[in-house]
């Protein structure tokens, strides 16, 4: 049908306002409960890496929201001095990794590692899990490239700053059956008690080809994900990097000596 | 012989048409054709693009590949010794109970011994490959009412020849029935098909079961797990550790003498017949000397792995400390892995390539050019020669269509001047 | 279902579901069941969002049909369709947040979808509304059955379970199933809609192409 240009412009005019309308009530609506849910999903994923949700439980949201604001305690870390710094700006509940380093105020260039990673955040946010005022367990996230993506987690730390209690990916997307084994729960819980810091302190956990022993015989390696050598290594580099000095070294070492 | 002919013939009767039993035709055509000299061969082209006896043809391709059968049966057992005399375990199966049984001693200086071992892998995986794959065929032949291919001879020759010893007998046959359905028949049957049904099957099985296919602990028929001897191939090897890693010590005493002549014979672990470079340039010599194969083909791939080979040598060489594999000269590519297997039996299939002669060189070059470059740049792929070949395959009519047209261009050119 | 439409009403909505499937005949719409199908439940989700596209935006559209300006009709078809999208989109990320996280870009992706285009533009333009909407559900469900047939196959061959409920114990945890990875790849979707085509034009042989 041929219309008239005025015709036309105030059709699609209305057209748009209707839509646009439609669009945002939506959006403004549904927005709370989709940051409910943000949050709730990263708190699940933060409880269950320290071993505070158990592999196949079920939890209501409030069950995670209570578990969470009993144990947890988010700091902001200086990855240079290592040592905690207030963040005044950044919430914890939103904040975005993601966004921190696409920000050049926030976060700097890495030194050239084999994981690959660009760039770290200046404050990176740690979790502690707090039980009767006693540190009981330090959350790092890390992250670095795998074979087809990019790995981003968190690795959970023993008191000692040594044993590690668990690790979690909580975004992959390497090859499904192969690489996407991170995610597998019988994977990840044969990192629970392999050690970290050789006697000089420098990172030497690696994910090896084949198998590996127990944490008592065998603690410095895990077991490589069959098929999947690249992906296994890409995990080895990334926790190297983010546990060296240019990564959580400095606090960790703090740590240790009881001054953080 | 007369009164088996005779015998045969009055047979046959009961298969002709409005015969009761004519439904099963191609079943009693089959071993006809098999046992006696059928009273017709092709006549017409039975494939759009080549004019020779099928049967000739296919047979001629299977003669071919038997030094590479044989030297299959030999390696397997040579290598799996190698690693028994280097203290691994021999693998629990009933090929281990039924070897010792015979009375036979794990040892690699025994040629048969080495050959009897070997067998027990090859020979149960070629027969799953005739039982299963055959059975698709007849089924195929039998609903669409036309006779059961020669074609198929050559495919279930090629496909175990391209799996590693320790495979599952029950993959061989998924393998071998998914390469023939979907490499074969969905398109419409021999001579329809786009990709080769040996290299369908043996993609499909490195995509769906990874853990049986490749790694380190497949291609030798021992307990190669715990540490102290490695069962990577040599390309494994130099991928990560470059050609200096070849003499490795942690690699175990078996592989210590690794040289040239080594992998050009043949005696590395890899897929079971396609560790010979040696033998398959025997093959080559028949295919090229009978016709069957075509020289421009495969010395297109000889050709366009040098090439992309010194293209890499040269970035090393600009840019040393990168990727190991970059500094491999290609004499070294033709000998390790798949390479020759793939260039003289998987390329030159002619079904799946082109069949302009300028288009033969254009693919086989190709084919050499992105082997090359899937196995170095890539780093989760292997079986470089297989996708290489299948992506070529995809590309041979288009390589065809515009040979032919710019054949008509030139001849159009010719007339007008 | 069908009970109490007219003729025309059934045929419109059943016609889809297999005699005209948009996959298997129209061969649109194909990419996201690549991508959604690799479990049942991300398939199911994707099947009922897409359903529910179609069938309102073809509603909406019918609705504007007489009224829309022909050179800008393209334009306000996609102004509507990406709207139902966006909101099904926020929707799910509402209540369903584990698997919107999973589906990510791809329900964003409806909006390229060609079914939804192609059925807004080749039937709503020229029908009244009812019966537009009977066509998006029909096209949808068509639709549907494809991805969760896929997303079935897919998910029981290459992980052994059927939204999330283990079938096939796998060997890594003490069964006898060794899972099939290629069905967790994207190609796996393809070969299985090509094996779906197959069957389907084999049945009926009406429907393939004259040869030329």
């Amino acid at each position: 049908m041929q219309r008239s240009v005025t015709y036309t412009l105030i059709f699609a005019t209305t057209v748009c306002v209707i839509c646009s309308l439609f669009v945002s009530s939506a959006a403004v609506m549904l927005k709370e409960r989709q940051k409910t849910n943000f949050v709730l999903d990263r708190q699940a994923k933060i409880l269950s890496v320290a071993g505070l949700i158990q592999e196949g439980e079920k939890l209501s949201p409030q069950e995670i929201r209570d578990r969470y604001q009993k144990y947890i305690v988010p700091r902001f870390v200086d990855l240079s001095t290592g040592e905690y710094v207030e963040e005044p700006t950044l919430n914890p509940e939103t904040y975005d990794p993601k966004q921190i380093l696409r920000d050049p105020k926030l976060s700097r260039e890495a030194p050239e590692n084999p994981s690959r990673v660009a760039r770290i955040p200046n404050h990176a946010l740690i979790y502690q899990v707090v039980e009767n005022g006693d540190i009981k367990e330090l959350i790092l996230p890390i992250e670095g490239k795998g074979l087809w993506s990019t790995l981003r987690g968190y690795l959970a730390l023993e008191k000692d700053a040594q044993t590690v209690r668990g690790l979690i990916f909580y975004e992959q997307a390497e090859t499904p059956g192969l690489g996407g084994e991170v995610e597998n729960p019988k994977w990840r819980a044969l990192w629970k008690g392999r050690k970290v810091f050789d006697e000089q302190g420098t990172p030497k956990l690696a994910v090896i080809k084949g198998q590996a022993g127990t944490p008592e015989q065998d603690p410095y390696r895990v077991d490589g994900l069959s098929g999947a050598t690249i992906t296994s290594r890409s995990v080895t580099y990334m926790i190297q990097f983010w546990l060296s000095e240019n990564g959580f070294g400095p606090f960790l070492k703090r740590f240790r000596e009881g001054a953080a | 012989m007369k009164f088996l002919l005779d015998l045969h013939n009055r047979l046959g009767k009961w298969f002709e048409k409005g015969a009761p039993l004519e439904w099963l035709h191609p079943l009693f055509e089959a071993q006809d054709t098999f046992l006696f000299t059928p009273d017709t061969v092709t006549e017409h082209p039975p494939h759009v693009r080549d004019g020779i006896d099928l049967k000739r043809l296919m047979i001629t391709v299977v003669i071919a590949l038997f030094p590479c059968m044989l030297m299959a049966m030999y390696n397997t057992g040579y290598q799996a010794h190698l690693a028994i005399e280097a203290g691994c375990q021999p693998l629990n199966n009933w090929r281990t109970s039924l070897f010792t049984w015979m009375g036979f001693e794990f040892s690699s200086r025994n040629v048969f011994a080495c050959f009897v071992h070997g067998a027990l892998y090859f020979i149960p995986v070629y027969l799953v490959t005739l039982i299963a794959g055959g059975l698709v065929e007849v089924i195929f032949a039998l609903v669409r009412r036309h006779e059961i291919n020669e074609g198929f001879l050559v495919t279930s020759a090629l496909f175990p020849l391209i799996l590693p010893a320790t495979i599952p007998l029950w993959q061989v046959a998924l393998g071998i029935i998914f390469g023939i359905l979907v490499g074969k028949e969905v398109f419409g049957g021999v001579g329809m098909n786009i990709f080769n049904p040996a290299l369908m099957s043996r993609a499909f099985l490195y995509f769906a079961y990874p853990g049986q296919i490749t790694g380190d602990n497949v291609w030798i028929a021992a307990q190669t797990t715990p540490d102290g001897y490695s069962g990577a191939t040599w390309l494994a090897v130099v991928k990560e550790r470059g050609l200096a890693g070849l003499a490795h010590p942690d690699l175990g005493a078996a592989h210590a003498n690794l040289t040239w002549w080594r992998a050009f014979i043949g005696l590395e672990p890899g897929s079971m017949g396609e560790t010979s470079a040696l033998l398959c340039l025997v093959g080559a010599a028949i295919l090229i000397a009978t016709g069957v194969g075509s020289y421009r083909t495969i010395i297109g791939c000889f050709l366009g792995s040098f090439v992309m080979a010194e293209l890499f040598n040269l970035i090393a060489y600009l840019h040393p400390g990168g990727n190991p594999y970059f500094a491999v000269p290609f004499f070294w590519h033709w000998v390790i892995g798949g390479f020759a297997f793939a260039a003289v039996f998987m390329a030159t299939d002619p079904v799946s390539s082109p069949f302009t002669e300028k288009g033969k060189w254009i693919y086989g070059f190709l084919i050499g050019a992105f082997g090359i470059l899937i196995r170095e740049v890539n780093p989760a792929y292997p079986g470089s020669w297989m996708l290489a070949i299948l992506f070529m395959n995809m590309f041979s009519p288009l390589i065809d269509y515009f040979i032919v047209r710019a054949n008509i261009k030139r001849r159009m050119a010719r007339y007008a001047a | 279902m069908a009970i109490g439409l007219s003729k025309k009403e059934r045929e419109v909505l059943l016609d889809p579901l297999f005699h005209n499937n948009p996959i298997a005949f129209q061969v649109l719409g194909i990419c996201s069941a690549l991508a959604v199908t690799t479990k049942l439940d991300t398939a199911v989700t994707m099947a009922i969002a897409l359903t529910l596209v179609t069938a309102f935006s073809n509603l909406f559209i019918s609705l504007v049909r007489n009224t829309v300006p022909t050179n800008i009709r393209i334009i306000v078809q996609l102004s509507i369709i990406a709207s139902l999208v966006i909101v099904t989109d926020q929707i799910l990320k509402a209540y369903f947040f584990d698997i919107s996280k999973r589906l990510s870009v791809f329900v964003g992706l409806i909006i390229t979808n060609c079914i939804v285009m192609g059925r807004a533009e080749g039937f709503a333009m020229q029908n009244p509304p009812w019966i537009s909407f009977l066509d998006g559900i029909g096209n949808g469900l068509g639709y549907s059955i494809v991805l969760v047939t896929v997303g079935t196959l897919r998910e029981l061959f290459g992980s052994g379970k059927l939204f999330g409920h283990t079938i096939l114990p796998l060997v890594t945890d003490g069964g006898w199933y060794v899972p099939n990875g290629l069905m967790l790849l994207a190609p796996a979707a393809f070969f299985i809609i090509g094996f779906f085509i197959w069957i389907l034009r084999t049945l009926m042989p009406e429907r393939q192409e004259k040869e030329d």
